[in-house]
């Protein structure tokens, strides 16, 4: 039996509680900052958040002290660290909770994080459809500031920090780290070639940490409770509780909080209430629309990074899509690829030609055009965009594509002429 | 000096090169569409992969890697022609041409089109896209090019040379996805002097030369190396032609003058070289006031005879050279002057150069902006190195030419739009022209020699930076004139001072073993890119 945990959404949980300054500093709030600020120095805490071998939440699962670590000191320009609140990838919507019902959680943990890599100025880059959520933040950065836990001298010491909020125009790309960096500056939100990285050159040529809400939320527990309290959740490597965003065909969609490693399959049957109506379950997509499917009987993995690296998908930004037994693949594979097309910023040749190519293709098996010979065009096409291109936006297009018309030919049969 | 391996043979680079900048370098093709040596690099075509199979520490990378991005390392190991790059080519050609026309029988960059070449060489040749393709459409953009954009690839290259070289940012990318295209804001038309460089730089048919589209086909061109003669900078350019005619100026590579840029005003210089209306063709000698067609022998004799008759000596003699004579020439007007009819100087037109255009921003690399000087003769910094007369306002001239010489011998047009010293110098008794297409001076000659015109002869140009840089002979000359080189020597021989040189190149070494600029320099030695005066 899966069971939620409460360490990220501890305070959530509470239908009463507001998420105001004063909420989170009664719920126990910026007791890790303060201890961080008044006894620790930045390469303490950067030690710690490498002992808590915490992962990255955002999709690739980079431990974030590493990332930290690989930030040139004494380069004589500023450093940045930039949330990346944009959280585009189809599925996923847990970062969107944290900051409309906790802000101050994620917060504290900015200011944590901007503190250990020496940053004095940090963006939160929020996708300009968030309204919400853009409100909110601005709200909450008004309450630090007014409270002395921004601005210059933060909680009376000599660390000074300012947060802005930027909203970004909706663009999927822009959830790419560079690409993002390239919208923050004001230019074409296009991914750049790398190296360099941008903790060596980033935003503005500076060095830059670019980390995912979530990430930074996990933050205020490691320090809290310790590195080791972190790890003894999890499994090895895949340390500490993880916000899974589950969707589609189950009883009770939402997120839930849970231990990494759980099985996948009883997530879905003991968190969400099973596939909804009775029916049997068809797949799962375990990572948002650019992890690779899996059919039924590979739904028993352990819900966590490596694991899932193994079984040929990825957890990426713990969105859990759920089909049911009466899903037309051939739709899904319609609905993807023409998302993905939609939003290919277009610079690489794979990625820019062939996502226009395979919705086509999709498009003739919706209108029962297909044949054998144009399934193998699907899969040839997919299979060349994996790898060819500068940003992961080609694999996270081929991939799921192939695996599409791979696992589920019989569907694709289904649509011949 | 480190060293990579290509295909097991060694490669050496500069510390920070990638790894398609030195292959190309040591001539070695990796087909490319994006990367441009004069632009940021960007990787977006995909089509310069290869196959790291050794970083130079043992280990591989998994994935096909573009060369243009790649920094070579000591010891790295890079396979360009596995099946596993040959099947990368193919696939990111296959996508690059799913989109693209195949327009070649009435494209122009047809012959000297990237994506045609290296589809051939790289593709697979079949194609199973079997949907519309994309429609742009036809967009005026600039003064000088047009854009089909229905050919374009997204190379983007466009857009970083405005960007980055002339930093106008006429060019953008609008849209995303297939929809992706290049263009200019709105109906902004691109009214700078260096859009040549975008057909140029362009790999495919889509940014094409206005007045070069559907003239002719490109591999029908002949192509010769030769210099620009529109201004002092002396850009490296190949004249290229076609039964006698030239059809464009292209831009060719020197590092030191003028990278791989050139400017428009350049560009269109070559329209004189196909003008047969004004072209002197044969000599002609002034007969009871009317000019009349002589052979070269009677040209020669009536001026040894006139010259007789007159007797004029020392500042009797007027000899003035235009800065469009090659050093070759001007070598010999001197001597011709001074040793054949005793003139103390030699004159001729001095401007000053400076940049003519000054870049639009202060914070970019202003290099292409220095291209265009407003001293529109090629050799001006030559004639200063022969040691002869300039004039800046033309007013030590014109106080020679009233003191009423008796003999006056023009070389080439100089001063033509200067009525006065024409009408000063129509006063001498004898006055000579050597010129290649009829002018004001030929209005006032009693001797009309035609010689030939840049791009019909050999010679060398000093540059503003006193870069000596060597023309060569392209088109047929004009029949019935003679290479100014020739002429020079020829009148020098008919005044009794025959001279052992016959052609330019001899002319050039001959002069660099006397004493002044030139010594010990050699023709040979000049070779394409040309070289620095010695002592500069």
């Amino acid at each position: 039996m899966v069971e939620e945990k409460q360490i990220l959404t501890k305070n959530m949980r509470d239908s009463k509680y507001s998420g105001d300054l004063k909420a989170y500093k009664n719920a126990g709030g910026f007791n890790a900052l303060d201890t961080v600020i008044r006894k620790m120095k930045p390469e303490q805490v950067l030690e710690l958040v490498k002992a808590s071998d915490l992962r990255g939440r955002g999709g690739a699962g980079f431990p974030t002290g590493v990332k930290w670590s690989f930030m040139p000191k004494d380069t004589g320009k500023p450093s940045y660290l930039i949330c990346n609140a944009d959280e585009s990838e189809p599925g996923t919507f847990k970062d969107h909770l944290i900051m409309m019902r906790d802000p101050h959680l994620f917060l504290e943990g900015m200011i944590i994080g901007c503190y250990t890599i020496d940053c004095n100025t940090g963006y939160i880059y929020i996708r300009g459809e968030s309204q919400t959520a853009i409100a909110i933040m601005e709200k909450a950065i008004g309450e630090l500031y007014k409270d002395k836990l921004l601005g210059q001298n933060v909680m009376g010491s000599k660390y000074s920090l300012d947060l802005y909020v930027h909203p970004g125009a909706g663009a999927y790309i822009c959830g790419e780290e560079t690409a993002l960096l390239d919208s923050l500056e004001g230019k074409r939100g296009q991914p750049r070639i790398k190296p360099p990285f941008p903790a060596v050159s980033g935003y503005n040529s500076c060095p830059t940490s670019v980390n995912n809400v979530e990430t930074l939320a996990c933050l205020p527990y490691i320090i809290n409770e310790g590195p080791e309290a972190w790890k003894a959740m999890g499994t090895p490597n895949n340390s500490g509780t993880h916000m899974v965003c589950i969707s589609g065909h189950v009883e009770k969609p939402g997120v839930y909080e849970v231990e990494m490693g759980v099985s996948l399959l009883e997530m879905i049957n003991d968190l969400a209430g099973g596939v909804r109506n009775g029916k049997k379950l068809k797949a799962v997509i375990p990572g948002g629309a650019s992890a690779n499917i899996l059919k039924a009987d590979e739904a028993d993995v352990p819900y966590e990074f490596d694991a899932l690296m193994k079984a040929g998908t990825m957890m990426g930004s713990a969105a859990v899509i759920v089909f049911d037994e009466d899903t037309d693949m051939v739709e899904v594979a319609s609905r993807t690829i023409r998302f993905f097309n939609h939003e290919s910023c277009g610079q690489c040749t794979p990625c820019r030609e062939g996502t226009f190519w395979l919705k086509n293709m999709i498009r003739d098996f919706l209108d029962n055009a297909g044949d054998e010979a144009k399934m193998q065009r699907v899969e040839r096409v997919s299979a060349n965009l994996i790898g060819t291109t500068i940003c992961p936006f080609g694999d996270a297009t081929g991939g799921p594509m192939g695996t599409f018309i791979g696992k589920f030919p019989e569907d694709f049969r289904k649509h011949f002429a | 000096m480190p060293t990579f391996y290509l295909d097991n043979e060694p490669i050496e680079f500069e510390p920070g090169e990638n790894v398609l900048a030195a292959a190309l370098r040591h001539h070695r093709e990796i087909p490319h569409y994006c990367y441009h040596p004069g632009l940021q690099v960007t990787a977006q075509c995909r089509m310069c992969l290869v196959d790291v199979v050794d970083m130079g520490n043992g280990r591989g990378m998994p994935k096909l890697q573009t060369s243009c991005s790649t920094a070579a390392a000591e010891g790295m190991k890079v396979d360009s022609q596995s099946e596993k790059v040959k099947h990368g080519q193919i696939l990111v050609n296959e996508f690059l041409l799913i989109n693209h026309p195949l327009d070649c029988p009435i494209c122009d960059q047809a012959g000297e089109c990237d994506l045609q070449d290296f589809s051939f060489k790289y593709g697979s040749g079949q194609s199973e896209m079997e949907y519309e393709k994309r429609v742009y459409g036809l967009r005026d953009v600039g003064t000088f090019i047009v854009l089909e954009r229905n050919r374009c690839i997204h190379c983007s290259r466009c857009e970083r040379f405005t960007r980055d070289v002339t930093g106008t940012h006429d060019f953008g990318m609008f849209l995303r996805t297939h929809e992706l295209t290049f263009d200019t804001f709105e109906d902004h038309q691109i009214t700078d002097k260096f859009q040549g460089n975008l057909a140029d730089i362009c790999p495919v048919g889509c940014i094409m030369n206005r007045d070069w589209r559907f003239k002719k086909r490109a591999w029908k061109l002949n192509k010769t190396e030769s210099i620009c003669p529109s201004c002092s900078t002396g850009c490296n350019i190949t004249v290229e032609h076609h039964k006698n005619r030239v059809f464009r100026l292209k831009p060719r590579e020197n590092q030191e003058v003028n990278r791989w840029w050139m400017c428009d005003e350049g560009r269109i210089g070559f329209k004189q070289l196909n003008d047969r209306v004004t072209r002197l063709a044969e000599p002609q000698a002034r007969v009871k006031g009317q000019l009349r067609s002589v052979v070269w022998e009677t040209a020669y004799e009536a001026i040894v005879t006139r010259l007789k008759e007159i007797g004029a000596t020392g500042a009797q003699a007027f000899g003035i050279i235009d800065t469009h004579a090659t050093n070759e020439e001007m070598h010999l007007f001197k001597k011709l002057m001074q040793e054949g009819l005793g003139a103390e100087t030699v004159y001729f037109p001095l401007r000053r150069g400076e940049q003519q255009v000054q870049p639009p921003r202060e914070d970019m690399d202003p290099f292409i902006y220095t291209l265009i000087q407003t001293d529109k003769s090629p050799n001006t910094r030559g004639a200063l190195a022969q040691g002869l007369t300039g004039d800046e306002d033309d007013k030590r001239l014109l106080a020679a030419l009233q003191a009423e010489p008796k003999v006056a011998v023009i070389c080439g047009a100089p001063l033509e739009d200067n009525a006065a010293v024409c009408k000063a110098a129509a006063k001498a008794e004898l006055v000579i022209q050597l010129g290649t297409f009829r002018g004001p001076w030929t209005e006032v000659a009693d001797v009309v020699l035609p010689g030939y015109t840049y791009a019909e002869k050999q010679g060398s140009f000093t540059n503003k930076a006193d870069r000596v840089q060597r023309i060569n002979a392209g088109i047929r000359p004009a029949e019935g004139a003679r290479d100014q080189v020739r002429i020079l020597q020829e009148l020098l021989a008919a005044l009794g001072k025959p001279q052992k040189t016959v052609d330019a190149p001899d002319v050039f070494d001959a002069m660099a073993s006397e004493q002044g600029a030139f010594k010990g320099m050699s023709w040979d030695k000049l070779g394409s890119l040309g070289g620095v005066l010695p002592g500069k």
